[in-house]
């Protein structure tokens, strides 16, 4: 066992929330995550959505999509499977009619998006690009969607391929690329890696875990498409281990930790496990402004520990001090 | 009226027949009354004080809502959000978010044929409440079912409001016996032989919607579908509630483009 670290508790003025993500000043961590936040706008009915640090788009594709048929969604235990299929406006609509309005926004605005082979990744970069003297601020790549059938999956899971669609995607865009990885790899800090040598400013994760859920009486799966991916506070556990295990191997990758987040203890954690900014996803559904309560709850509890300012803590885990040496003792008999 | 998110707290938890609840809330004091120009149809997402086990909330249509804020809905224990709503007392603290979707319009020149069963009786005894008020009962006709007598509920207002309400229950207990759209079949025939103008306004179980859509098509009258899905928004982002539809895409939306539906739209087989 260790104590707990012995700080004095500070003033909550006194907390400086802001960081720095892969050269991005950011005012605070908070972030929301990529399919739950929509283009935004859904959201102005119920919080002041420029208080965000950054958002995360729904993933965009080349062109549209329509998604998956019925049903996509289920509840299970602290946590959501959800298979959406990645339907979204496309691109050009996007960049049309959706990029608007978060460009008024006065935040980080990151670009999630994904093609169904690797020439429409590098197609998406491309017509995207068209955005970053209108408000986009960083893509993110997503290699890590379960919910589409066509290939993807190697994107996601074996490193060389992760590195040469980065590679590709880094070239064809001005902007900085953030690859969005998927738990759902052997090796994870691999893949980080594999897409920060390529040219990937930072990595983001997790996204969802691959799941299922069944319902007995009607012997069906949960969701139409068989597997589905689980998010909320479920997968936590398992996205702080993966964000700590890249921090470890490779500290100089700027990672955007998330994996249900709901308090400001949950974000504490991430920071304290290597990321330095941070995405709300699946609580946005039931309290649309969660991310700046979990905002104010993080600066509340930094006070209460003493912790002045983010970098201070980010990546801060130490090991728990070592047991006596055993000396295995006399037989009793 | 734009949605919010506010808190409201239970004011009466009160048991019916057949395992129906209904549940009056008193909206925040300084919340007002976000809810008492709800269309009937329309719904709110209600989340109960349930920590992190149980994540999204539930969608309800609204009963009735007040101008002082009070509002109730009409649950039935179906899974662990119901059952844990059953279980509220009063002074208990629920989480909610609306109104939200779009609603039934009030009775123009056709006359609404009202088709209920089960959970789905709201929003048509809402506008039932409606029409009542606005001094036009007779501009709407209940049609309302159940498998048996218990199954029925807040009736008497139904008569306060000298709403005609026909009944249908499966065994026989009250009204007709059969399903309710037996008695639907019957009004469209009538209405049809007389040329009188009707529409058809239903919320219920699938398998009800599903004939009271194709009765409603066969006999080329109006008719609009209340709708439910999975969700886990109840605003549009989350895309859970996906919703067949025929036309220019495959989906709409139960929460943002619903939950009402013309029937020829719905594409369902």
């Amino acid at each position: 066992m260790s104590a707990p670290v012995r700080t004095n508790p500070i003033s909550p003025d006194a907390v400086d929330l802001t960081t720095t993500f892969a050269g991005l000043s950011l005012p605070h961590p908070m972030m929301t995550a990529s399919g739950c936040f929509a283009y935004g706008q859904q959201f102005a009915h119920f919080m002041d959505v420029s208080q965000l640090a950054g958002l995360s788009t729904k993933g965009i594709s080349p062109a549209p999509r329509m998604g998956n048929p019925l049903p996509r969604i289920c509840e299970t235990a602290s946590g959501m499977i959800n298979s959406i299929g990645l339907e979204n406006v496309g691109a050009e609509a996007f960049l049309a009619e959706k990029l608007p309005y978060l460009a008024d926004l006065d935040v980080s605005v990151w670009v999630n998006f994904f093609g169904e082979d690797a020439d429409a990744y590098v197609r998406c970069a491309e017509m995207l690009s068209a955005g970053a003297d209108r408000g986009i601020d960083v893509l993110e790549m997503n290699i890590s969607c379960p919910n589409i059938k066509k290939g993807g999956i190697e994107f996601g899971t074996v490193p060389e391929v992760a590195h040469r669609l980065t590679k590709r995607c880094v070239e064809a865009t001005s902007l900085p690329i953030v690859v969005k990885l998927t738990p759902n790899a052997a090796d994870v800090p691999a893949m980080a890696q594999a897409a920060y040598e390529a040219g990937a400013v930072g990595v983001s994760l997790i996204n969802t875990i691959t799941a299922m859920g069944i319902d007995v009486r009607t012997r069906k799966p949960r969701v139409a498409t068989m597997y589905g991916g689980l998010s909320g506070p479920a997968v936590k556990p398992v996205a702080l281990r993966m964000v700590h295990q890249i921090h470890t191997k490779h500290p100089d990758i700027p990672i955007c930790g998330m994996g249900g987040i709901l308090s400001g203890e949950d974000a504490l954690e991430f920071l304290m496990a290597g990321a330095s900014c941070l995405q709300v996803g699946t609580a946005n559904f039931s309290e649309p402004p969660a991310a700046l309560r979990v905002r104010d709850e993080l600066r509340t509890l930094m006070a209460e520990l003493g912790i002045s300012n983010i970098p201070e803590i980010v990546g801060c885990i130490g090991r728990h001090d070592p047991e006596p040496t055993y000396a295995p003792e006399a037989s009793w008999t | 009226m734009p949605p919010s998110q506010f808190g409201a707290q239970l004011v009466d938890n009160q048991a019916l027949s057949g395992g129906y609840f209904t549940l009056r809330f008193a909206c925040d004091a300084a919340c007002g009354a976000p809810l008492s120009g709800i269309e009937p149809g329309q719904f709110i997402m209600v989340r109960g004080e349930w920590g992190r086990e149980m994540l999204n909330p539930r969608a309800f249509s609204v009963l009735d809502a007040q101008a002082d804020g009070s509002f109730s809905i009409l649950i039935k224990i179906y899974g662990r959000g119901t059952a844990a709503l059953s279980a509220l007392r009063p002074g208990g603290a629920v989480t909610i978010t609306g109104p939200l979707g779009r609603g039934f319009s009030a009775p123009a020149d056709a006359t609404q044929l009202l088709v209920a069963g089960g959970v789905g009786l709201p929003p048509l005894h809402l506008q039932a409440k409606r029409a009542a008020a606005a001094g036009r009962p007779e501009a709407v006709e209940m049609f309302y079912g159940g498998r048996n007598a218990d199954d029925l509920v807040l009736t008497e207002p139904l008569d306060d409001w000298g709403v005609k309400t026909t009944y249908a229950t499966e065994d026989g207990s009250r009204g007709h016996q059969g399903f309710v759209t037996g008695a639907l079949e019957a009004r469209l025939e009538a209405a049809k032989a007389s040329g009188e103008a009707v529409e058809v306004l239903a919320c219920g179980p699938t398998p009800m919607l599903r004939a009271v859509r194709t009765m409603g098509l066969a006999h080329d009258v109006r008719t609009l579908l209340c709708l439910e899905e999975e969700m886990a928004c109840g605003f549009g982002v989350c895309l859970g509630c996906a919703v067949p539809v025929r036309g220019p895409k495959p989906y709409k939306y139960c929460c943002s483009d619903g939950p009402v539906f013309d029937a020829r739209e719905v594409r369902w087989s």
